[in-house]
Order: structure tokens, then sequence, then C-alpha cells
């Protein structure tokens, strides 16, 4: 075995075993460094190397050579290609490359009713074509604009999945299959109604967004499927508006829909890691409601209290300050690094990780994230002792097949159709195909399903 | 004539429907302009309670934001009898997203609440260069300057700024408010900026501070 394969192998072990509530061997640590500040860090254009992935594997490279992570760092799933070719307004480039996302609106609170009545009907043919221009034309250049923009999305995935790849064998970097998807109400937000047009609808028309809300989990649940079969496949969902909530009205829009799609997801075998995002610490009574060793990367509040509240069940991470690495000196990191390692570290449920990644250099980060994962790295080491009490994982339930077959059938879309469905109206494929013709039909489906939720997320 | 401290209260506790209502029936007996501004003045109080209980953790920034919609459509509603004369500006905010950062909710937020202190924002709006601020300046003769931002990169576009104003020997007649999620007061002295804050209410009533 290669000394990449065997590194691997252990890194792999140490976030299944904390996946499973296990004391690890040592604490996994992450990097800080979003793409944009690896492209920095290696001499680079951040919009060249975003229009041009096949350029990055340099940029990989040189961030992974130069500094110590458990994980692959970087990544991202904002490449302006097909954002440009479908005259995106929800992620635009801005003026120095980064990639961001405008205060949108692709719903108009009069929708609700069509929204809750078909969902992914109602994305495609209202909001789509509000978020995208170029979807916003004659069916013929609509048609187009999309094949152009999924086939250039499937290349830039395929682009960066093969500088994972090979990153992965040359560095030993864990490997761990992952998702993402997005909390319903978040959902709702972030592209369609708005933070602004959300925060009105919860006061004039409240029980329309609680059923909206009700009506997209399943398609987040599935959106949010690992797509290999995965003892430990992790989805993260990024925690965005309930911080900006009155407590009140968090118990009644936000976490209804969230706490049904966590459980779901957690059925289906997966670890959910959620970034939790601005100041959640009103929340904690209901973090800890979540299936055990849901993963959550706090961004703000109190480490102790997290750690006392949900550190037995849950699986915590974050809280260091980003903006230390680029203002501190390397002995306040190292200290700083040493106080979370204190608090958090005893009895496992922990991985490194930052506060927030970082999108620029500025100051003293690259120094500082030398030495804090240096220090993590030698010092986050768990002894015989302290992993005495682990115990073998037992299988977990699975029932993804079951799940996800409900919910396709449940999809009541002019444009979603399950295989039995399918064939229903396509009499003309003759029955001895059926077994070839199955799966790659179904693939299809759920590749659109994908890129279409992802252009709303 | 209305109980204006009733609607105080209503427009403090966000009831759009009983705020809307009194207003429509208040337009309808056709007010004097005095009465109207005494009307406008108690919508601009209710603000004021939605800025404290926002500082005490009652309410969080979608509150905020419903109360800026609730303003504009008080204001709007009463339009009809406000009459032409204008009253007199608390002071002038010119008010920008710094260059390559695209997002407003925060700047929204904070024009919303100055306009309803009574403050004259001129809104630049996102991803602005050096040049905008200082066009806008030389223009307008305001205030106070405030600069918003979420990504961290702000932090060095809004010291690009500053400095810009400085060169062009702007800097001695305003003062600068910077606001935003990465802002400290270490950023703020390294920046150059008079002020910082992450909570719009508070910047309003730093403003105020610097125009009294």
């Amino acid at each position: 075995m290669s000394d990449a394969v065997s590194l691997s192998n252990e890194r792999t072990q140490m976030y299944k075993d904390l996946y499973r509530g296990n004391v690890p061997t040592r604490i996994p640590v992450s990097s800080a460094f979003t793409l944009d500040a690896m492209i920095l860090y290696a001499g680079m254009d951040i919009a060249e190397i975003y229009w041009d992935m096949t350029k990055a594997e340099a940029v990989f490279d040189k961030v992974c050579q130069d500094f110590f992570s458990d994980s692959m760092p970087g990544g991202t799933r904002r490449y302006p290609s097909f954002y440009q070719l479908l005259g995106s307004k929800p992620f635009i480039m801005g003026s120095t490359g980064t990639m961001q996302h405008p205060n949108v609106m692709g719903m108009g609170p009069e929708e609700y009713d069509e929204f809750i009545a078909s969902p992914y009907d109602c994305i495609i043919e209202k909001i789509l074509p509000r978020l995208y221009t170029e979807l916003d034309s004659d069916p013929f250049s609509r048609a187009l604009a999309l094949a152009k923009a999924a086939r250039a999305h499937g290349e830039e995935m395929a682009t960066t999945g093969m500088i994972a790849g090979k990153m992965r064998a040359k560095y030993g970097f864990a490997a761990i299959p992952g998702n993402a998807t997005t909390a319903p109400y978040d959902f709702m937000a972030d592209f369609f109604r708005s933070f602004t047009g959300i925060s009105k609808d919860i006061r004039r028309i409240p029980d329309k967004v609680v059923e909206a809300c009700d009506a997209i989990t399943p398609i987040l649940i599935k959106k949010g499927k690992i797509p290999v079969k995965s003892e430990y496949g992790v989805t993260v969902i990024p925690l965005h508006m309930a911080p900006y909530m009155r407590t009140q009205d968090f118990e009644k829009f936000w976490w209804p829909s969230f706490k049904k799609q966590v459980d779901t997801l957690s059925e289906m075998g997966i670890n959910v890691s959620l970034f939790v995002e601005h100041d959640f610490m009103r929340y904690l009574d209901h973090l800890y409601e979540l299936p055990e060793n849901t993963i959550m990367r706090f961004e703000y509040g109190d480490p102790k209290l997290v750690k006392e509240k949900l550190g037995k069940k849950h699986i915590i991470s974050g809280f260091y300050p980003l903006m230390l690495l680029h203002t501190g000196t390397k002995e306040q990191c190292i200290d700083k690094a040493k106080e979370l390692l204190d608090i958090l570290a005893p009895g496992g449920h922990f991985m490194f990780d930052f506060d927030k990644n970082a999108f620029d250099l500025s100051g003293n980060i690259v120094e500082n994230l030398k030495a804090v994962q240096e220090y993590v790295y030698l010092n986050g080491r768990y002894s015989e002792a302290e992993r005495a009490g682990n115990t073998e994982p037992k299988p977990r339930v699975n029932r993804t097949d079951e799940i996800i077959a409900e919910i396709d059938a449940n999809m009541n879309s002019k444009y979603f159709s399950t295989w039995s469905q399918y064939k229903e109206k396509h009499t003309e494929l003759f029955e001895r195909l059926h077994s070839v013709a199955a799966p790659k039909i179904e693939k299809f489906e759920d590749v659109m399903f994908n890129f279409i939720i992802n252009l709303c997320s | 004539m209305v109980d204006l401290k009733a609607l105080t209260e209503s427009v403090g506790e966000l009831d759009e429907e009983k705020v809307l209502e009194v207003l429509d029936s208040f337009v309808a007996t056709n007010p004097s302009e005095e009465d109207a501004q005494q009307v406008v003045a108690a919508c601009q109080s209710g603000m004021a309670i939605v800025g404290d209980l926002y500082e005490k953790g009652e309410y969080f920034v979608g509150d905020l934001i419903f109360a800026g919609e609730l303003l504009t459509n008080a204001i709007n509603t009463l339009k009809p009898v406000l009459g032409s004369t204008n009253t007199a500006s608390a002071g002038s905010v010119v008010l920008g997203t710094v260059a390559g950062d695209l997002h407003d909710i925060g700047k929204n937020i904070f024009k919303s609440m100055c306009e309803a202190a009574g403050f004259t924002v001129y809104d630049l709006g996102i991803d602005q260069p050096a040049e905008a601020f200082i066009d806008k300046i030389k223009e307008v003769k305001p205030n106070i300057i405030g600069m918003s931002g979420v990504l961290t990169l702000a932090l060095e576009a809004m010291k690009d700024t500053v400095d810009a104003i400085k060169e062009a020997g702007l800097r001695d007649s305003v003062k600068i408010i910077i606001g935003g999620n990465p802002v400290t007061k270490e950023a703020c002295a390294q920046i150059g900026a008079d002020a910082f804050t992450t909570n719009a209410a508070e910047g309003v009533k730093i403003c105020q501070g610097w125009v009294k």
C-alpha cells in the first residue's frame, strides 16, 4: 500500500469513528481556505481559474503541498460558466472574481398556492425564467440554453472531480462521499421570496409559508441523497435564516420542516453536517433534538455551553475565529487553538474547524494557518485510555430506497416521472429492454432534477 | 385626530394591519399638513421602539426588514396629505456597498432606519468603487459616509475607499461609518473610519450623535 493510500485510510477511519460516536485516534483538521483564497495563494487570477477549472490543478497542488489538512481543501459548486450561459441573477461574479448571491426574488407572494400545489412545476415554469434570463425566452432558445448549461455544469464537475481524485491519491485525504442540500425555509427565502420578501410573508400570509416549506421538504430531502451507496455519507446543510427570526417565528416557520428533513436524511443512513451560521445560541435545545452524531459547525457562540449541551450526542466543530488568523500573532493563534481544544476535545465528538472560511489572504493568515494546523495535528491526539469506550459500530438503518421511491411517486409534476410512470407512457420501448433502459432513464431524470434544484439554491 | 401614542405603539409592535387602518381613516378626514407631519413623527417614534427592541434582542433582522416595509407603506399612505413642503432633514448620508461585494440586505435596513430617523440618504448601490463615493460626496456634500460589506474582502475595499477620500481632500468634510458582518474595532482603526457597527439601530444612533 502506498503512503498516500494508507494515510487516506487512516484519515477516513478517523471520520468514520467520529460519525458513529467513537473517539478517533486524533482530531481531524480542516483547511480554512475557500477556493478563492487558494487561487490567491497560488498567485493566480480568481476569475480566470473559475472560468477555466483545468488550471485549478496547480492551485490545489500548491495549497495541498504547503498546508496540512485531513480533508481536501477548497472546492466549489458555483462555476461561472453555467450561470453565465443561463443569464443568472442569483449568482454572479463580483468585480474581484468572487461568486456572490445578491438578494433576488424569483417568486411573488401571490404564487404560494401554485407553488404548494406542485413545487417542481412552479419552479420550472415560473421561477427559473425569472432567475435566469436565458430561460425567459422562446421554448427552443430556452431548451438550448438549459442543455448548454447542464453540459457545462457536468464538465466542470468532472474537471474538479478529476482534480480531487488526483489530490486524494497524492496527499492521502480522507475519502467520505458527500452531498449538500438546503433547509426548507432557507430554500424558500434564498432565491425565491428573498430575505426581505419572506420576512414580510410570515406576517402577512403565515399559513402559506408553512405549507410551502412542507411542500418543498421532500424535494430537499431527495436533493440531499448521497449519490453513491455508503455507510458514511455526509450531507451538508448550511443554515441561514433562523438567527434573523424571533424564536416564536423560528418554531413555527423554520424548525418543523428542517427537523423532518434531517430526521429523514438520518433514516437514509446519512450523517447530516450543519454549518450553523451566525448566532444559534437561542436554539441549542432545538439542535439537541436532532439525530445522534449530527455534525454542527458553529460560526458563533459559547463553545463551553455548546459542549455541555450537545457535546455528548452530536459532533461539534467550528468556533475558531478566522479573523484572528488574519490579525493575530502566531502565539495568539496557537493559544486560541489550545483554548478550544481544552474545551471541545475531551471525550471526542469534535472536529477542528474555523468559524468560517477565508476568501482572502490579508494579514498573517498564511503563517498563522500553518501554525494552528500543525498545533492541532500534534496536540489533538487521543490516548488508548480515552478510546477504550469505543464500540463496534452497528449497521445503520438505511431506508433510502423506500424513502426516495415514495418522494418520487408523490412528485406530482409534469416534468418528473418515475420509471413506472415513464414506461406506461412509452409503450414503444420494447419490454425486453426495460431492465437496461430503466437505470438510464431514472439516472437522467435525477441528473436534471439535481441540476434544477441546484439552480435554486 | 389620531391617537398618536397608540399609533407609535402599533408601529413598534409591527402591527401593519392596525397601522394602515388608522392611517387610512386619518387620510380620509382630509387633515392639515401639520397634523399629517405629527402622524409621520409618531410613526418615526414607532421605528425608534423597533430599534430599541432589536438592541434588546427581542426583535431580529427579519423584523427590522418588515419594519422598513411598514414605514414605507405608512409614508406612502400619508403622501396625499403631506403636501410638498420639505421638512428639515436630520442630515445626509451617502451609502453604498463597497467594491467587490454584492450584498445589500444590511445596507438597506440601515438605509430605511436612517430615513425613518429623518436623514436624507443617497444610496449608491452595491459593488461601488471609491470614485463613486467621491463623486457623490462632491455632488451632495453629505455629513456622513456609510460603507457596507459582508465579505472579508470588503474590509480591504473599505480601506481603499477611505484612502481615496483622503487623497481627494474630502476626508475632513465627512464622518465615516462602516457596517457589516466582518467589521470590528481593529478593522475600523486600520481602515481609518470614524465608527463601526454590526447593528443598524446602533449605527443610526451614532449618526444622530454626529449631526446634533
